[in-house]
């Protein structure tokens, strides 16, 4: 198995295309860091030449205005009669993180920090996806259309092992992706901006503690390669049942950028939290969701069972295909 | 003098069917070592659908393949490492070069080393351009490259899909050399397709032939050897009452007939035809080539049985 993993990461980077799209992510990740700082130095110039902006104060507003503004927002909303017992112990917490903030004076990470950069950097992992779905449609596809599936058949190895060791090339490929875009993140982090004093916060059996932002940066970057996952599983799916890259590329995409609107019309309905689009475990793991009653543990068991269930359906057509090609 | 060996391939009762439709219809063949066996038959007849079952690229729908003694239907991994294929044009991947490619295909295999890939690479002639990608390699050069991942492993049974495809003369004239050397000294049973009649003819010891799906005959190259003759001589409608009444069954062929006869008696039918005042234009030994015989089995049905023997 190992040498058959050793052919499909040969095969990989010997295609123009992957260095492609590993340096695209490289660039990617430093150019829109170095973006953010330009940003940050635009804003920060405004707010010392006076504040005379247009648009307002320009002024970054005190972190406990802001503070008192969240605990009177998050105060009405538990005055909702309405509200499922998930959803207000989840608002209980984050009401107890900020008066915790403004009785300890435990000031947040702000915005241009770089503790909220290297917090920001698990968002990568949707661009290693872009890139890990066109590799998962590709890998099984193009051996058809290439017409080398003949050759690579046509050997003393079961067809399932042939299979596996491209699942497993694609998903080393979104892993190693995810990994270089964070390694890039959290370089550019350190290299442009500076630390501030503030601390990240979460409530830990009751009370409320101080947890390093680095824990919850790689919490969050595990969570995204589950989703990072299932998109791959996914087009892999598409790719190995109708032999066509571009087939899967499309639909994968189309399932992505689509998936929030269709999930978010079928809310009111059960079957939304049955849709593996319907889950991003990181936001989850932030409270946002607009599907009632989801934990984070149901939505990684219906990413983890559709994962299976795809994965399922192309060993079963993929061993069985005549090779007509 | 190989048929006494155990058949190293077996097709037994092979069957396929694709949508209802019976594309190959209760295969029987056997294969021996060291012999090259030609496989033949129009297009459509079932020939790739058989090749692909063999290299088990297809399932039967009934029936089995073993080499040696191994089905590639139930015990595919023992099966195939005694098969070497190449099916139709040997695609490689474009993007990496020649040595890559072998690479890639011997981790699929126990036991290839790197001595083993460039003692193969030595033997198709690519030592030269070995470490360039596909991609530039001209047709006849992709055919070496495919022919050299298909000997990698030692295999005992050897598949090849219109392996002359592409080759120039020489190419063609050194692969046919070849295969016959591998088939000689290693006792390598070969099993070639092709549509190039004259090459089959020259390269094979036995030739199948499939048509609709069957096989409608087997048969040794060299046994073939009932001496014919081609004559020619006007009136033709008159050389053929002469031909009958010597009882003869004269075949028409142009503007002459093929008589079965040897040469020992061709004179006196000579001198026959020149005395019933017929104008004698040739007379010529006439060798059945495999195109005609291929033509004369396959072609046309109901031709060919009226032309039949």
């Amino acid at each position: 198995m190992l040498k058959l993993l050793q052919n499909e990461w040969m095969k990989l980077w010997n295609k123009k295309a992957t260095w492609v799209m590993a340096i695209l992510l490289v660039v990617g990740v430093a150019g829109m860091m170095g973006l953010t700082k330009w940003i940050s130095t635009m804003e920060e110039n405004r707010a010392e030449s006076g504040g005379v902006s247009v648009e307002g104060p320009a002024a970054a507003p005190d972190w406990r205005m802001q503070a008192e503004a969240e605990r009177e927002g998050i105060s009405a909303q538990l005055a909702d009669p309405d509200l499922s017992s998930s959803r207000e112990a989840e608002l209980k917490e984050e009401l107890q993180i900020v008066e915790y903030r403004l009785a300890e004076d435990v000031e947040p990470h702000g915005s241009y920090s770089r503790q909220q950069m290297i917090k920001d950097s698990s968002g990568i992992a949707t661009l290693a996806m872009l890139f890990a779905i066109i590799v998962a449609a590709g890998i099984v596809a193009t051996e058809f259309s290439d017409g080398t599936i003949k050759m690579l058949l046509a050997r003393p190895v079961r067809r399932w092992k042939v299979l596996t060791s491209k699942f497993l090339a694609t998903a080393l490929f979104g892993a190693l992706l995810t990994l270089v875009g964070f390694v890039v993140s959290v370089a550019m982090a350190y290299i442009l901006f500076s630390p501030d004093a503030g601390a990240e916060l979460a409530v830990r059996s009751g009370e409320v503690a101080e947890v390093s932002v680095w824990t919850l940066t790689l919490y969050h970057l595990l969570l995204a390669f589950v989703n990072v996952i299932v998109y791959t599983t996914f087009a892999f799916m598409i790719g190995s049942v109708f032999r066509s890259g571009a087939l899967a590329i499309g639909l994968s995409l189309f399932i992505y950028f689509t998936g929030n609107t269709v999930s978010a019309l079928l809310s009111r309905y059960e079957i939304a939290k049955y849709l593996f689009f319907s889950h991003d475990l990181v936001a989850l793991a932030q409270g946002i969701t607009f599907i009632e009653d989801v934990t984070l543990p149901f939505a990684a068991a219906v990413l983890v069972a559709y994962a299976a269930v795809f994965l399922v359906v192309s060993y079963l057509v993929f061993s069985k295909r005549d090779v007509t090609a | 003098m190989a048929n006494q060996a155990e058949p190293i391939v077996e097709l037994r009762h092979l069957s396929k069917a694709i949508r209802g439709k019976k594309i190959i219809d209760d295969l029987n063949l056997k294969l021996y070592p060291g012999q090259v066996t030609g496989f033949l038959g129009p297009n459509g007849a079932g020939k790739t659908t058989t090749i692909r079952m063999m290299a088990g690229l297809m399932k039967p729908t009934s029936g089995e393949v073993f080499v040696a003694g191994k089905s590639v239907q139930n015990e595919f991994e023992a099966a195939m490492s005694n098969i070497g294929v190449i099916v139709e044009n040997p695609e490689m991947y474009k993007y990496m070069t020649g040595y890559k490619n072998l690479v890639h295909f011997a981790r699929m295999h126990k036991g290839v080393t790197k001595d083993r890939i460039m003692e193969v690479v030595r033997q198709v002639g690519l030592e030269n351009r070995i470490h360039e990608r596909v991609g530039t390699y001209s047709l006849g050069m992709r055919q070496r490259l495919g022919l050299a991942q298909a000997l990698l492993h030692d295999p005992k049974f050897l598949i090849l899909d219109e392996p002359t495809n592409g080759l120039d003369p020489a190419g063609i004239r050194e692969f046919r050399a070849y295969l016959r050397s591998l088939a000689e000294k290693s006792g390598v049973s070969v099993f070639v397709s092709s549509h190039l009649l004259s090459e089959i003819e020259l390269m094979c010891d036995r030739i199948a032939v499939i048509q609709n799906g069957k096989l409608i005959d087997i048969r040794e190259m060299k046994e073939d050897s009932r001496p014919h003759h081609y004559i020619e001589a006007q009136p033709a409608a008159q050389l053929k009452a002469v031909l009958e009444s010597k009882g003869y069954e004269p075949v028409e062929s142009g503007a002459g007939f093929i008589i079965e006869e040897g040469a020992e008696r061709i004179p006196e039918l000579a001198k026959s035809v020149i005395a019933g005042g017929l104008d004698l234009y040739a007379v010529r030994p006439h060798r059945k080539t495999l195109e005609d015989e291929f033509i004369e089995m396959t072609g046309g049905g109901q031709i060919a049985e009226a032309v039949a023997k």
